[in-house]
């Protein structure tokens, strides 16, 4: 038989945060929400626009004027994004994307980790070396595409160094064919450690808060929730 | 005599009525013999060439080669179409350089031979020494007043400068970095562009130039923003072999990356183009042709390894998408057999120390006849 008791809400909630493991802190303000979520539909958009560009697929036959467009539109919001997360990161004074020497220090271990010679992971940051790696690489390659796509918008009216530096049309493209093949290669791992390392963390991209281990000396009694 | 911007005028319209050298000779031969022009003395050195160009420069239709050599050109030196041999025809070459300077044209044909100091391509025969294309090249054209380069293996090494490029062949802009070369680029260069290269230099000087200095006049467009087959490509309507109707793009078209006025120039006396027979555009205008533009019938070139092994990129594309699958899907597997999702999933989403226990709390039994054999 199915009893239930109202408690009143204050109550209840106290109940549960004595009962809630470890504790929980805003990991992820909402401007670095708003650019992860929104460069990640832009470059899926992207990538997709741009192959289907490269190598249009047999079973579908879509207006090419506007899958170019499609794909210059969310170039340029993506690239917002990118001014949005870089504006938020220098007003927080936030490093945690830029990886520093005491960092890659831990990149063996880290890679030990995953290789399954150690049990847990090295002590990190906010993400780890391989993290950082990878998102900062993704800064730089992104901007680089960016930049020769803008290139080759212009056809050689603006940006002639860029022409002459890479070498022509060809080479320009082909250098972006290379780049999506990276972003392919490397967003995959991306979801997949996020789904399956701490799931926390991927909660934490929506609603802002990450539930972290307690910390040592901490009173049953402190208030837990930040 | 014309104003430059008649003369570009005649330039796009000879272009569509396939006719240009026919609407600017008349103008042009009038102004030579009112004097307002003098003809212009022009040289031209072969290197390392299959001489493609001079065969195109032949094909203009009307008026005749012959027509321009006489009327409009002085073209003093050119091994096609040198009357004398030996001596006695680069006597000639060393007239000019010595008693024209900085009045001549010279034009290179054939790339720049640059492996054991060019040694693999002689030109000329001088106090019984051989001379070397580069060398010859880089002492006519630093007293030319314009150099003009025709052809991809002139402009940017083309064929000759293949990989591996075993002769280390060039443009002619790169053994030549002191003065500005007017590059003519493409398997062979057309006819209309030399000569209205060579009418533009006569007439009105430096053309203005692009990116990879050649005259904005002929390459200011792609050939895929001036292609018939267009709408095609805008509609998605793609060619799945050579010798369809469509566009030709997922076979490997190099229109989208390719400066020249093919779609209205076209060819052979504005016969017909690559495109018009249904076969891809290959790109030899470009620089990096024909290394970045081959395989002709796929977008992007073939990597080279070291060994000499060619992987074509979408191959390399898909092989490294397929190792990461593999990769990702090899981890889950060895995570799932260790144990490892399990427990960071447990430590990092268990919201609560102490999870209720569920009892199962049976509130009523049901019992039903057994099933019994009747006697």
């Amino acid at each position: 038989m199915k009893h239930s008791v109202k408690l009143r809400k204050p109550l209840l909630k106290q109940l549960k945060a004595d009962n809630l493991k470890g504790r929980i802190i805003q990991s992820q303000p909402i401007w670095v929400r708003i650019f992860h979520w929104g460069f990640a539909i832009s470059l899926v958009v992207i990538i997709s626009t741009g192959l289907q560009l490269h190598k249009p697929a047999h079973f579908l036959a879509l207006n090419f004027s506007k899958v170019l467009v499609a794909h210059i539109v969310f170039s340029w919001f993506a690239l917002g994004f990118l001014v949005l997360r870089f504006t938020d990161a220098l007003i927080r004074k936030d490093d945690s994307l830029i990886p520093k020497i005491r960092d890659l220090k831990h990149f063996p271990k880290l890679m030990a980790y995953y290789f399954f010679l150690r049990s847990s992971p090295p002590p990190a940051r906010k993400y780890n070396s391989g993290q950082l790696l990878i998102y900062f690489s993704w800064f730089l390659v992104f901007l680089l595409a960016s930049f020769l796509g803008l290139a080759s918008y212009w056809q050689g009216e603006h940006l002639i160094w860029v022409w002459h530096l890479v070498g022509g049309f060809q080479m320009i493209r082909w250098i972006k064919f290379i780049i999506s093949i990276y972003f392919l290669a490397t967003i995959p791992v991306h979801i997949y450690l996020s789904l399956t390392e701490d799931i926390s963390r991927l909660q934490a991209m929506v609603t802002g808060y990450e539930r972290k281990p307690p910390m040592k000396n901490e009173s049953k009694n402190f208030p837990r929730i930040k | 005599m014309l104003s430059r911007r008649d003369f570009l005028k005649l330039v796009v319209k000879g272009a569509v009525l396939g006719n240009f050298s026919q609407l600017i000779t008349p103008p042009l031969a009038k102004a030579v013999a009112a004097g307002e022009v003098h003809k212009l003395p022009v040289v031209m050195i072969e290197t390392g060439t299959c001489t493609g160009d001079s065969i195109s420069l032949d094909n203009i239709w009307t008026p005749t080669f012959s027509d321009i050599l006489t009327n409009i050109l002085d073209w003093r030196y050119d091994w096609i179409m040198n009357q004398v041999q030996g001596q006695e025809a680069y006597g000639i070459l060393q007239e000019t350089y010595e008693k024209m300077p900085h009045e001549y044209i010279l034009i290179v044909q054939g790339s720049m031979i640059q492996r054991d100091n060019g040694h693999y391509n002689h030109v000329g025969y001088e106090n019984g020494k051989l001379i070397t294309g580069i060398e010859l090249v880089r002492r006519i054209g630093l007293k030319a007043k314009y150099v003009v380069a025709i052809g991809s293996c002139a402009t940017y090494g083309g064929p000759v400068s293949g990989y591996p490029n075993p002769t280390q062949s060039t443009g002619v802009q790169n053994i030549l970095p002191e003065r500005r070369v007017i590059n003519v680029s493409g398997c062979p260069a057309h006819p209309d562009w030399i000569v209205g290269t060579l009418l533009h230099l006569a007439l009105y000087g430096e053309p203005e130039l692009e990116k990879f200095g050649r005259p904005k006049l002929f390459y200011g467009e792609t050939v895929h923003n001036r292609c018939p087959r267009r709408r095609f490509y805008d509609q998605g309507i793609f060619a799945t072999a050579i010798g369809q109707k469509e566009c030709l793009f997922r076979i490997g078209c190099k229109g989208p990356v390719t400066y020249s006025d093919c779609p209205i120039r076209r060819w052979n006396d504005r016969y017909n183009w690559p495109i018009g027979c249904n076969t891809p555009c290959i790109g030899c205008t470009e620089p990096g042709y024909p290394d970045l533009m081959s395989p002709f019938t796929s977008h992007f070139p073939d990597i080279p390894f070291p060994g000499g092994t060619k992987v074509n990129t979408d191959s390399f594309g898909l092989g490294v998408l397929g190792l990461t699958s593999v990769a990702i899907t090899g981890h889950v597997v060895t995570s799932l057999y260790k144990g490892r999702i399990q427990k960071n999933l447990l430590k990092t989403s268990a919201k609560t120390n102490h999870r209720p226990a569920l009892k199962k709390a049976q509130a009523f039994h049901k019992y039903w006849l057994k099933k019994t054999n009747k006697i």
